[in-house]
């Protein structure tokens, strides 16, 4: 399942969807918005995330094949807010559903680093004098994803 | 024919609008639309010399500026991705 939306989410229902007994684990990654800094050091209030959403979610839909294909999984969820979000809500759910531990977590983490550098959406933090600054790409979600290009087909 | 283009993140802010309708001769290829739109307005001048800059038609990435456009498609000109 693949949800992009600008509404929040409930954990333990989402969680049902992918509940199943032919599950033996399932990893978890939630991504919310944490307390920062913008360049010029001033504190943010929120973000914003802007989305070209059928490209978006034709990107998620590739991911999440790959996923369940490479790992064997029985079920992968991805759920990503866009709009304005407050510190602290949520951003991002992604749930892995697998008969063993290591193909959820590590699929789990393929997808995250993969949304984090293919997928088009675009973050911006909200500042106290209710500006908004453009958040810029990390070179170390670049680097994260290398490993994942051994492993991937 | 006409093409419709997309701009997001900073090149929706520096643009100030996020779509555009325009009209362009049968047989455009993306580098004519490139030097069209430089004429247009030289803010594309800066877009255009950033490498980190793709292009998405139809929801295919394209970097071939030989590329020739057709009525109806959708061009968007997105910056490196910052979700999750």
């Amino acid at each position: 399942m693949i949800k992009i939306t600008n509404e929040s989410f409930d954990l333990e229902k989402e969680f049902k969807f992918v509940s199943s007994d032919i599950n033996g684990a399932y990893s978890f990654f939630l991504g919310t918005v944490r307390s920062d800094l913008s360049s010029l050091n001033k504190k943010i209030k929120g973000i914003y995330l802007e989305c070209y959403e059928e490209l978006a979610l034709a990107q998620l839909k590739k991911i999440r094949s790959k996923a369940l294909y490479n790992w064997k999984l029985n079920e992968c969820l991805i759920i990503h807010r866009i709009g304005k979000l407050d510190l602290g809500e949520k951003i991002v759910l992604v749930i892995t559903a697998s008969s063993h531990r290591t193909n959820a977590i590590e699929a789990c983490e393929f997808v995250i680093d993969s949304l984090k550098i293919d997928v088009a959406f675009w973050k911006f933090h909200l500042l106290n004098d209710d500006t908004k600054e453009m958040v810029s790409q990390k070179n170390l979600d670049n680097e994260k994803m290398l490993k994942w290009k051994d492993i991937i087909n | 024919m006409n093409i419709t283009l997309k701009y997001f993140s900073w090149i929706r802010v520096k643009l100030k609008k996020s779509h555009d309708l325009i009209e362009l001769n049968q047989k455009t290829n993306l580098k004519d639309l490139k030097n069209k739109l430089i004429l247009k307005d030289p803010i594309f001048q800066e877009i255009f010399e950033d490498d980190s800059v793709k292009y998405f038609l139809n929801l295919k990435e394209i970097d071939d500026e030989n590329h020739t456009l057709n009525n109806g498609d959708i061009l968007a000109f997105l910056p490196p991705v910052t979700g999750g």
